[in-house]
């Protein structure tokens, strides 16, 4: 099977500051992978590279066969709104629109906004009664999980989350980690940065990253 | 959650080329993104959109000004007095005259084109008689006109008692000041007037005083001159006043001169240039100030979009992220920043054609007629204003997403 | 302390301060320059209002009834009274001696007319005319050290035109009213006599004048030769005058009897047409001066309006800056909201916040404005020159009301913003939210 993400010593400098220096990895289709390591190890540029949010300074990242690094703008965006769902830490949602709206957003950017479809994806996530809200008036635990449906909306071949439980309460986080083990369930592949060790035995491999460089892979045995 | 499923909307998708031809569409999508925005914004959009409309109240009105006339600003510069004269070919002095007829022709309008008007009109019969008592005889000179156009004619007149409203009132007369002071009249006495053996008796119903030659006239109607005078149905000059500037005045001119060979008509130039001249001068500033204000409400749109730009900054770097192409973002604020110069106008061209009226009757004493082909005009600059001042959101474009949504 | 913190955050990031200070300098810029105008305009009108001619008219105090049409006096020379022309030289040493522009002694005569042929001896012989005998560019000498001053009717009829040349003061010439010229066939260059009770002279035609009035059926000849032909050396008629007036107001209409020392004082000293009107009478004795109302009346006019639309232009221009100004404020404070948020997180009160704020803002407003009021002035001058051919007066007094009122629209532009930024849970806005 050929990997998904094939990532060939990519390398990301922001003047003098390096903050990827030479990693390389692979990952298969509906794997969990989690990225970790302490701030300031590169994992947050690892995955705006891989999202096609940054470019790589050095090296290669290929996902779904597509060089990242070598798209040019229009492509980018393209890549961003075909391949790729983000999930955020600060769930970023569109202040001024309605929970249904943001994730119909999404939809917009893709091809056609479809209403019904995006209400079936917020009643999947469990917000069917709450599709008319403004991310005010939603808990963070619900902001995040409007972030996920929308997310998913474009059925994207890979989904990047920038520490999501980062901002919840226990409560929430659970709600939101139950989710994305539905979604590996459901075969999606998902890379998760996360500097919590509880959160990182629940994925299949841990890269774990220490000043830009690549320290370890590790995998969870179940 | 069911597996990852080929859905009907990413079939609709279709090839990449289907896909991007469907983004350009103004769909349904686009104008609830945004509806949202402009009510998210409304405080900041409120403000771009006063800046717009104060300077939009500007440009309408003068505008409309401009157009209602360059005519109603010179126009209203009515020269004081008489600007044309029609005189016979052949004068000397007072004693050549010229058929009462003229009038008639004058009046019907002969040989004036539309563009001009004559406000008044009024023949005038001069001639020397000899005033007050037979011992303390007094030359004067006796004007005899129709009283009710010389009063429309010389409008800084100051009458003290009434003035003569009926040209055929043969009864009563008007005196100037140093007529009325050298006979010792004043209004209700009775001047004797003659000349050449015949006689003329009136009451003096005003006493004038016009800050020129005609202090020193008596004025009776015209027939009472001309049978004074012993020239029934001739008279000396017409004094006629036409509304309009100088080219106006001049118009009129040629056209009553050939319409009436045999006779002179002339323009009395002195003041009828400079009035216009003065406002043309003062034109040039008032475009300035126009076009200083404009770009005064560019800023105020700038400045409100500038903070718009800045409360979007991640919103954009969202959307970014979404897969929003810089252009399909662009079009959303462009649309935005048309709106805002679109109502702005609007409100503009409505204020400012209200403050055209009320300039025209307050300051030129005139109504200004609204021309509403200085909406359309007006809605159409300030949205290129408004579209010049949405540089901030244009700005954004640049924006990336990776700088925008940083986590740590 | 707190200058010296402001002083430091004003002189950072001098880029995002630009809008700031382009709104600033435009719309105090824009302020000053139709403020400037605006407030000079009326006197500069009244320097424009002189193309119109003289406006007031001075004749002698105990005189006959004049015989007149159209400005133009048809009385025998020996009826009537006369004036100095020797006096005239006291016109430039009035209180308003520079608002005097120009003055010209009139004087008529009626005389008998011929036209010399070269050919023949007795030359043609004319219908009698008027001899209207005045200045054109006559030199005075004004008492009192005065030195010369060169003036007649080219100040005061600015609109008559001569086809040809006007005569020369101290030259055997005349001109001749376009009329006349035609009905009797004279033309530039020929040589006309002119006889009056037994007097004669020969003078050149220089030119033909055209006023549209009573003067076209005359002859129009230097003072001097008039006063000999009538007889009446170093003497006039009639006077006109063009001085340089400020419009009739409630004030100066008022019975001067019933004005106080000071507000006599005021109207004296201001160039009311009534002062400078009195002003003359006191110097030339024996005088009637009035106004000419019909000039006087059509510069009232022309001032109400113009001057109307210019404040109106004014204030239009003024409420444009004020919108620029408190926008760029409002957006300029939000830009700050993070330094806001670190402020407050580091304990400082609300007030304190707002204080430096609005201390930075007034100081932009200090530096932009008084730029603005620098470049505006440019402008003005410019445009004065423009229009009126004179730049407007650099009035100081403008610049600190222009900065007041930047600073009141820059605070009150700010206000709004600070309050809502002041409320702020600092934690969103230091987490970059």
């Amino acid at each position: 099977m050929t990997a998904l993400v094939q990532v060939e010593n990519v390398g990301r400098k922001y003047g003098s500051v390096r903050a990827l220096d030479k990693v390389s990895f692979e990952v298969e289709p509906g794997e969990w992978i989690a990225i970790m390591g302490p701030s300031g190890s590169g994992k947050t540029s690892l995955i705006n590279i891989l999202g096609g949010l940054d470019r790589p300074s050095s090296g290669r990242a290929v996902v779904d066969g597509m060089d990242v690094g070598s798209l040019g703008e229009r492509e980018l965006t393209r890549y961003r709104a075909e391949k790729i769902g983000f999930i955020f830490q600060q769930f970023h949602l569109v202040p001024y629109l309605s929970a249904v709206e943001n994730v119909m957003l999404a939809q917009y950017f893709h091809s056609v906004a479809d209403e019904a479809e995006a209400a079936r994806a917020l009643e999947r996530v469990g917000l069917g009664h709450r599709l008319t809200h403004l991310p005010s008036q939603l808990s963070g635990g619900e902001q995040q999980r409007v972030a996920l449906a929308r997310a998913l909306i474009n059925h994207p071949k890979l989904i990047l989350a920038d520490e999501p439980t980062g901002n919840l309460d226990e409560t929430n986080e659970q709600i939101v980690l139950e989710l994305l083990h539905e979604l590996r369930a459901a075969g999606h592949t998902l890379l998760l940065v996360t500097h919590s060790q509880e959160i990182g035995r629940m994925a299949d491999r841990r890269i774990e990253l220490a000043h830009g460089h690549l320290a370890q892979i590790v995998a969870n045995v179940t | 959650m069911p597996a990852v499923q080929r859905r009907s909307r990413q079939d609709a998708g279709g090839t990449k080329e289907q896909t991007r031809c469907g983004r350009l569409r103004f769909t349904g999508m686009f104008w609830r993104i945004y509806r949202r925005l402009l009510w998210a914004s409304r405080g900041r959009l409120a403000l771009a959109i006063l800046a717009v409309a104060s300077g939009a109240t500007v440009c309408a009105a003068l505008v409309n000004l401009e157009l209602d006339s360059s005519d109603k600003l010179t126009r209203e510069f009515r020269t004081l007095g008489a600007n044309v004269i029609v005189a016979p070919a052949t004068m000397a002095g007072e004693s050549a005259t010229m058929e009462q007829q003229v009038m008639d022709q004058i009046g019907d309008g002969i040989g004036v084109s539309e563009a001009a008007e004559i406000v008044a009109a009024s023949p005038y019969l001069y001639l020397a008689a000899q005033a007050g008592e037979p011992a303390h005889a007094v030359p004067v000179i006796v004007a005899g006109a129709w009283l009710d156009q010389v009063a429309r004619i010389n409008s800084w007149w100051q009458v003290q008692g009434q003035p003569v409203t009926d040209r055929d009132d043969a009864e009563h007369c008007m005196a100037g000041r140093a007529a009325a002071s050298s006979l010792h009249l004043a209004p209700g006495d009775r001047v004797n007037l003659r000349h050449a053996g015949r006689e003329y008796s009136c009451t003096v119903a005003g006493v004038v005083t016009a800050g020129g030659s005609e202090d020193s006239q008596i004025f009776v109607s015209l027939a009472a001159a001309q049978h004074l005078a012993g020239r029934e149905g001739r008279i000396s000059l017409v004094q006629l006043s036409v509304r309009g500037d100088t080219p106006e005045v001049e118009s009129v001119v040629r056209h009553l001169g050939g319409a009436l060979p045999g006779l002179e008509v002339r323009p009395v130039r002195q003041l009828a240039a400079a009035e216009g001249r003065l406002l043309e001068r003062i034109r040039g500033l008032l475009v300035a100030t126009v076009v200083l204000i404009l770009a005064l409400s560019a800023l105020g749109v700038l400045a409100a979009m500038a903070g718009l730009a800045l409360e979007r900054r991640s919103d954009v770097g969202l959307m970014k992220a979404l897969g929003g192409s810089v252009r399909s973002i662009m079009r959303l604020f462009l649309a935005e920043a048309a709106t805002v110069g679109v109502l702005g106008g609007v409100i503009g061209s409505g204020a400012g054609l209200l403050v055209a009226q009320w300039i025209g009757r307050s300051v030129f004493a005139a109504a200004v007629t609204p021309r509403l082909e200085v909406a359309p005009l007006t809605v159409a600059v300030m949205v290129m204003v408004s579209l010049a001042g949405a540089l901030p959101l244009r700005l954004l474009g640049r924006v990336r997403p990776a700088e925008i949504l940083r986590n740590e | 302390m707190f200058l010296r913190i402001v002083k430091d955050s004003f002189a950072r990031q001098p880029r995002r301060k630009l809008l700031a200070a382009a709104a600033l300098a435009l719309g105090t810029a824009v302020a000053t320059a139709t403020l400037s105008i605006t407030l000079d305009s009326g006197d500069r009108m009244a320097r424009e209002f002189r193309s119109l001619g003289a406006n007031l008219l001075v004749r002698p105090q105990a005189d006959t009834l004049p015989l007149e049409i159209g400005g133009v006096d048809y009385r025998p020379v020996e009826s009537g009274a006369y004036l100095p022309v020797a006096d005239l030289g006291r016109l430039k040493t009035i209180f308003w001696r520079n608002n005097i522009i120009g003055f010209a002694p009139f004087l008529e005569a009626p005389v008998a007319l011929r036209r010399e042929e070269s050919a023949s001896a007795a030359g043609v012989e004319l219908p009698r005319a008027l001899l209207i005998g005045t200045w054109y560019r006559h030199e005075v000498t004004v008492p009192e050290g005065g030195g010369v001053f060169v003036t007649g009717v080219a100040s005061t009829h600015p609109w008559w035109r001569v086809a040809g040349r006007w005569f020369d003061d101290a030259a055997q010439e005349c001109v001749v009213g376009a009329a006349l010229a035609q009905r009797t066939g004279i033309s530039a260059g020929q040589v006309l006599e002119l006889d009056a009770g037994g007097r004669s002279m020969r003078l050149t035609v220089t030119g033909i004048l055209t006023t549209g009035g009573q003067e076209d059926e005359a002859v129009l000849a230097p003072l001097d030769l008039a006063q000999k032909l009538s007889n009446r050396s170093g003497q006039y008629r009639r006077l006109f005058v063009s001085a340089l007036t400020k419009p009739e107001d409630v004030f100066s209409r008022r019975e001067r009897a019933s004005m106080t020392a000071a507000e006599y004082d005021l109207w004296y000293c201001s160039p009311y047409i009534s002062s400078i009107s009195h002003q003359i009478g006191e110097r030339l004795s024996g005088v009637d001066v009035r106004p000419i109302r019909q000039i006087a009346e059509a510069e009232g006019q022309i001032l109400t309006r113009v001057g109307g639309l210019m404040w109106l232009v004014t204030l239009a221009a003024l409420l444009a800056a004020a919108i620029a100004v408190a926008a760029t404020a409002g957006t300029t404070v939000l830009e700050r909201a993070c330094e806001i948020g670190l402020m407050k997180a580091l304990g400082a009160r609300r007030a304190m916040v707002g204080a430096f704020f609005l201390g930075e803002q007034w100081l932009l407003a200090l530096v932009g404005g008084a730029a603005g009021y620098g470049a505006g002035l440019v402008l003005a001058h410019f445009a004065g020159q423009h229009i009126f051919g004179i730049s407007p007066e650099i009035r100081l007094i403008l610049l600190p009301v222009v900065l007041g009122v930047a600073a009141l629209v820059t605070m009150l532009g700010s206000l709004l913003a600070l309050r809502r930024i002041t409320r702020l849970d600092p934690a969103p806005v230091l987490r970059g939210e």
